[in-house]
Protein backbone atom coordinates (compact mmCIF):
# COMPACT_ATOMS: atom_id res chain seq x y z
CA UNK A 1 0.00 0.00 0.00
CA UNK A 2 1.41 3.35 -1.00
CA UNK A 3 0.42 6.94 -0.67
CA UNK A 4 -1.50 8.57 2.15
CA UNK A 5 -4.55 6.66 3.40
CA UNK A 6 -7.97 8.16 2.84
CA UNK A 7 -9.06 10.08 5.96
CA UNK A 8 -12.25 8.03 6.23
CA UNK A 9 -10.11 4.90 6.67
CA UNK A 10 -8.39 6.58 9.58
CA UNK A 11 -11.81 7.49 11.00
CA UNK A 12 -12.90 3.88 10.58
CA UNK A 13 -9.81 2.49 12.28
CA UNK A 14 -10.33 4.91 15.12
CA UNK A 15 -13.99 3.94 15.51
CA UNK A 16 -12.92 0.28 15.65
CA UNK A 17 -10.30 1.09 18.26
CA UNK A 18 -12.99 2.78 20.35
CA UNK A 19 -15.18 -0.27 19.96
CA UNK A 20 -12.46 -2.63 21.19
CA UNK A 21 -11.72 -0.40 24.14
CA UNK A 22 -15.41 -0.06 25.06
CA UNK A 23 -15.79 -3.84 24.92
CA UNK A 24 -12.84 -4.11 27.27
CA UNK A 25 -14.48 -1.67 29.66
CA UNK A 26 -17.74 -3.67 29.58
CA UNK A 27 -15.92 -6.94 30.24
CA UNK A 28 -13.76 -5.37 32.93
CA UNK A 29 -16.62 -3.75 34.80
CA UNK A 30 -18.73 -6.90 34.56
CA UNK A 31 -15.87 -8.93 36.04
CA UNK A 32 -15.25 -6.30 38.72
CA UNK A 33 -18.92 -6.33 39.73
CA UNK A 34 -18.98 -10.11 39.90
CA UNK A 35 -15.80 -10.32 41.96
CA UNK A 36 -16.66 -7.44 44.29
CA UNK A 37 -20.03 -9.07 44.99
CA UNK A 38 -18.09 -11.63 47.07
CA UNK A 39 -17.38 -8.98 49.69
CA UNK A 40 -19.68 -6.04 48.96
CA UNK A 41 -22.85 -7.97 48.26
CA UNK A 42 -25.27 -6.98 45.54
CA UNK A 43 -24.21 -3.29 45.73
CA UNK A 44 -21.11 -4.30 43.75
CA UNK A 45 -23.24 -4.79 40.66
CA UNK A 46 -23.47 -1.00 40.54
CA UNK A 47 -19.86 -1.07 39.26
CA UNK A 48 -20.95 -3.26 36.34
CA UNK A 49 -23.95 -1.09 35.56
CA UNK A 50 -21.98 2.18 35.70
CA UNK A 51 -19.12 0.74 33.63
CA UNK A 52 -21.45 -0.63 30.99
CA UNK A 53 -23.43 2.61 30.75
CA UNK A 54 -20.20 4.57 30.37
CA UNK A 55 -18.99 2.24 27.64
CA UNK A 56 -22.31 2.61 25.81
CA UNK A 57 -22.00 6.39 26.00
CA UNK A 58 -18.44 6.21 24.60
CA UNK A 59 -19.55 3.86 21.83
CA UNK A 60 -22.46 6.06 20.83
CA UNK A 61 -20.30 9.17 20.79
CA UNK A 62 -17.60 7.46 18.73
CA UNK A 63 -20.20 6.05 16.36
CA UNK A 64 -21.95 9.38 15.93
CA UNK A 65 -18.62 10.90 15.04
CA UNK A 66 -17.81 8.12 12.63
CA UNK A 67 -21.14 8.44 10.84
CA UNK A 68 -21.18 12.18 10.78
CA UNK A 69 -22.61 14.49 13.35
CA UNK A 70 -26.17 14.40 14.69
CA UNK A 71 -27.12 10.90 13.68
CA UNK A 72 -27.12 11.25 9.92
CA UNK A 73 -26.20 7.89 8.51
CA UNK A 74 -23.38 8.50 6.10
CA UNK A 75 -21.31 5.37 5.73
CA UNK A 76 -19.21 6.63 2.86
CA UNK A 77 -17.56 9.79 4.01
CA UNK A 78 -15.91 12.04 1.51
CA UNK A 79 -12.45 13.26 2.37
CA UNK A 80 -13.72 16.65 3.51
CA UNK A 81 -16.44 15.10 5.67
CA UNK A 82 -13.98 12.74 7.29
CA UNK A 83 -11.81 15.70 8.16
CA UNK A 84 -14.59 17.49 10.05
CA UNK A 85 -15.88 14.28 11.61
CA UNK A 86 -12.41 13.45 12.88
CA UNK A 87 -12.36 16.71 14.76
CA UNK A 88 -15.65 16.36 16.59
CA UNK A 89 -15.53 15.75 20.36
CA UNK A 90 -12.02 14.28 20.67
CA UNK A 91 -10.80 15.38 24.03
CA UNK A 92 -14.02 14.77 25.94
CA UNK A 93 -14.18 11.15 24.77
CA UNK A 94 -10.51 10.62 25.57
CA UNK A 95 -10.90 12.17 29.02
CA UNK A 96 -14.03 10.15 29.81
CA UNK A 97 -12.34 6.95 28.72
CA UNK A 98 -9.23 7.68 30.81
CA UNK A 99 -11.41 8.50 33.83
CA UNK A 100 -13.46 5.32 33.47
CA UNK A 101 -10.28 3.22 33.14
CA UNK A 102 -8.75 4.77 36.25
CA UNK A 103 -11.97 4.09 38.21
CA UNK A 104 -11.94 0.49 37.01
CA UNK A 105 -8.34 0.26 38.21
CA UNK A 106 -9.41 1.39 41.68
CA UNK A 107 -12.20 -1.21 41.61
CA UNK A 108 -9.62 -3.86 40.66
CA UNK A 109 -7.43 -2.76 43.57
CA UNK A 110 -10.44 -3.15 45.87
CA UNK A 111 -11.06 -6.64 44.47
CA UNK A 112 -7.51 -7.76 45.15
CA UNK A 113 -7.20 -6.19 48.60
CA UNK A 114 -10.52 -7.55 49.87
CA UNK A 115 -10.19 -10.98 48.25
CA UNK A 116 -10.66 -13.75 50.82
CA UNK A 117 -7.36 -15.67 50.93
CA UNK B 1 -5.37 50.76 14.54
CA UNK B 2 -4.64 47.27 15.83
CA UNK B 3 -7.46 45.16 17.29
CA UNK B 4 -5.57 45.01 20.56
CA UNK B 5 -6.01 48.74 21.04
CA UNK B 6 -9.73 48.28 21.60
CA UNK B 7 -9.17 45.77 24.40
CA UNK B 8 -8.94 46.85 28.05
CA UNK B 9 -5.43 47.40 29.37
CA UNK B 10 -3.61 44.19 30.20
CA UNK B 11 -5.46 42.07 27.64
CA UNK B 12 -3.12 42.71 24.73
CA UNK B 13 -1.24 39.45 25.22
CA UNK B 14 -4.47 37.49 25.38
CA UNK B 15 -5.84 38.97 22.19
CA UNK B 16 -4.22 36.39 19.94
CA UNK B 17 -5.54 33.49 21.98
CA UNK B 18 -9.08 34.89 21.96
CA UNK B 19 -8.92 35.21 18.22
CA UNK B 20 -7.72 31.61 17.77
CA UNK B 21 -10.27 30.06 20.11
CA UNK B 22 -12.41 27.81 17.97
CA UNK B 23 -16.18 28.41 18.06
CA UNK B 24 -16.71 24.80 19.13
CA UNK B 25 -16.70 23.68 22.75
CA UNK B 26 -13.87 21.18 22.49
CA UNK B 27 -12.14 20.17 25.68
CA UNK B 28 -9.49 20.68 27.08
CA UNK B 29 -8.93 24.29 26.13
CA UNK B 30 -5.21 24.14 26.87
CA UNK B 31 -4.97 21.72 23.94
CA UNK B 32 -7.62 22.99 21.53
CA UNK B 33 -7.23 26.67 22.41
CA UNK B 34 -3.80 26.98 20.79
CA UNK B 35 -2.29 26.61 17.33
CA UNK B 36 -4.08 25.48 14.19
CA UNK B 37 -5.86 22.31 13.08
CA UNK B 38 -3.47 19.48 12.19
CA UNK B 39 -4.33 16.92 9.52
CA UNK B 40 -7.29 15.03 10.99
CA UNK B 41 -5.50 11.73 10.32
CA UNK B 42 -2.78 12.72 12.77
CA UNK B 43 -5.35 13.56 15.45
CA UNK B 44 -7.07 10.23 14.86
CA UNK B 45 -3.76 8.37 15.06
CA UNK B 46 -3.03 10.16 18.33
CA UNK B 47 -6.41 9.05 19.62
CA UNK B 48 -5.73 5.44 18.63
CA UNK B 49 -2.43 5.55 20.47
CA UNK B 50 -4.28 6.68 23.58
CA UNK B 51 -6.79 3.86 23.12
CA UNK B 52 -4.01 1.29 22.73
CA UNK B 53 -2.59 2.46 26.06
CA UNK B 54 -6.03 2.31 27.67
CA UNK B 55 -6.44 -1.29 26.50
CA UNK B 56 -2.96 -2.13 27.76
CA UNK B 57 -4.08 -0.79 31.13
CA UNK B 58 -7.21 -2.97 31.03
CA UNK B 59 -5.07 -6.02 30.26
CA UNK B 60 -2.80 -5.23 33.22
CA UNK B 61 -5.87 -4.95 35.48
CA UNK B 62 -7.15 -8.29 34.23
CA UNK B 63 -3.76 -9.89 34.86
CA UNK B 64 -3.56 -8.51 38.39
CA UNK B 65 -7.09 -9.58 39.32
CA UNK B 66 -6.65 -13.01 37.73
CA UNK B 67 -3.52 -13.64 39.83
CA UNK B 68 -5.59 -13.37 43.01
CA UNK B 69 -8.98 -14.59 41.86
CA UNK B 70 -7.82 -17.80 40.18
CA UNK B 71 -6.21 -19.11 43.37
CA UNK B 72 -2.91 -19.89 41.67
CA UNK B 73 -0.29 -21.97 43.48
CA UNK B 74 1.92 -18.97 44.29
CA UNK B 75 3.06 -17.92 47.76
CA UNK B 76 0.20 -15.58 48.88
CA UNK B 77 2.32 -12.59 49.97
CA UNK B 78 4.33 -12.43 46.75
CA UNK B 79 1.20 -13.10 44.70
CA UNK B 80 -0.59 -10.17 46.30
CA UNK B 81 2.47 -7.95 45.78
CA UNK B 82 2.60 -8.87 42.08
CA UNK B 83 -1.13 -8.28 41.71
CA UNK B 84 -0.88 -4.85 43.34
CA UNK B 85 2.05 -3.89 41.07
CA UNK B 86 0.10 -4.93 37.95
CA UNK B 87 -3.06 -3.14 39.06
CA UNK B 88 -1.15 0.02 40.00
CA UNK B 89 0.41 0.01 36.51
CA UNK B 90 -3.01 -0.63 34.96
CA UNK B 91 -4.47 2.31 36.86
CA UNK B 92 -1.60 4.65 35.98
CA UNK B 93 -1.54 3.66 32.30
CA UNK B 94 -4.75 5.44 31.21
CA UNK B 95 -3.82 8.53 33.22
CA UNK B 96 -0.35 8.65 31.63
CA UNK B 97 -1.97 7.96 28.25
CA UNK B 98 -4.29 10.93 28.69
CA UNK B 99 -1.32 13.12 29.55
CA UNK B 100 0.62 11.85 26.53
CA UNK B 101 -2.40 12.29 24.25
CA UNK B 102 -2.93 15.91 25.28
CA UNK B 103 0.75 16.80 25.00
CA UNK B 104 1.03 15.20 21.55
CA UNK B 105 -2.15 16.90 20.32
CA UNK B 106 -0.92 20.25 21.58
CA UNK B 107 2.49 19.77 19.98
CA UNK B 108 0.87 18.89 16.64
CA UNK B 109 -1.34 21.96 16.80
CA UNK B 110 1.70 24.12 17.43
CA UNK B 111 3.80 22.33 14.76
CA UNK B 112 6.34 21.41 17.41
CA UNK B 113 8.26 18.13 17.66
CA UNK B 114 6.31 15.42 19.44
CA UNK B 115 7.17 15.08 23.13
CA UNK B 116 8.91 11.91 24.30
CA UNK B 117 6.48 9.17 25.30
CA UNK B 118 5.65 8.93 29.00
CA UNK B 119 5.60 5.75 31.00
CA UNK B 120 7.48 3.28 28.81
CA UNK B 121 10.18 2.70 31.42
CA UNK B 122 7.65 2.40 34.22
CA UNK B 123 5.55 -0.08 32.26
CA UNK B 124 8.47 -2.30 31.29
CA UNK B 125 10.07 -2.13 34.73
CA UNK B 126 6.78 -2.79 36.52
CA UNK B 127 5.84 -5.79 34.40
CA UNK B 128 9.36 -7.15 34.95
CA UNK B 129 9.06 -6.72 38.71
CA UNK B 130 5.65 -8.41 38.74
CA UNK B 131 7.07 -11.30 36.71
CA UNK B 132 9.98 -11.77 39.12
CA UNK B 133 7.58 -11.69 42.10
CA UNK B 134 5.40 -14.40 40.54
CA UNK B 135 8.45 -16.49 39.72
CA UNK B 136 9.75 -16.24 43.30
CA UNK B 137 6.27 -17.01 44.59
CA UNK B 138 6.06 -20.11 42.42
CA UNK B 139 9.41 -21.35 43.73
CA UNK B 140 8.40 -20.77 47.35
CA UNK B 141 4.92 -22.21 47.12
Amino acid sequence: MSGPAHPSLAAERTALAWRRTALGLVAGSAAAGRLLAETWGSAAWGVSVVGTLLAVVLLRAARRRRLGVHGRRRWALTSAEALTVGRDPGGRLVTACAGASVLLGLAALAVVLTWPV
Amino acid sequence: MSPAASLPAGCEDGGMETEQRAPDGRFPRWVYGVGSEPDARFSLANERTFLAWARTGLALLAAGVALEALDLPVEPGLRLAAAVVLIALGTLAPAAAWWGWSRAERAMRLSRPLPAPVGFGLLVGGVGVAGVLVLLGLLRA
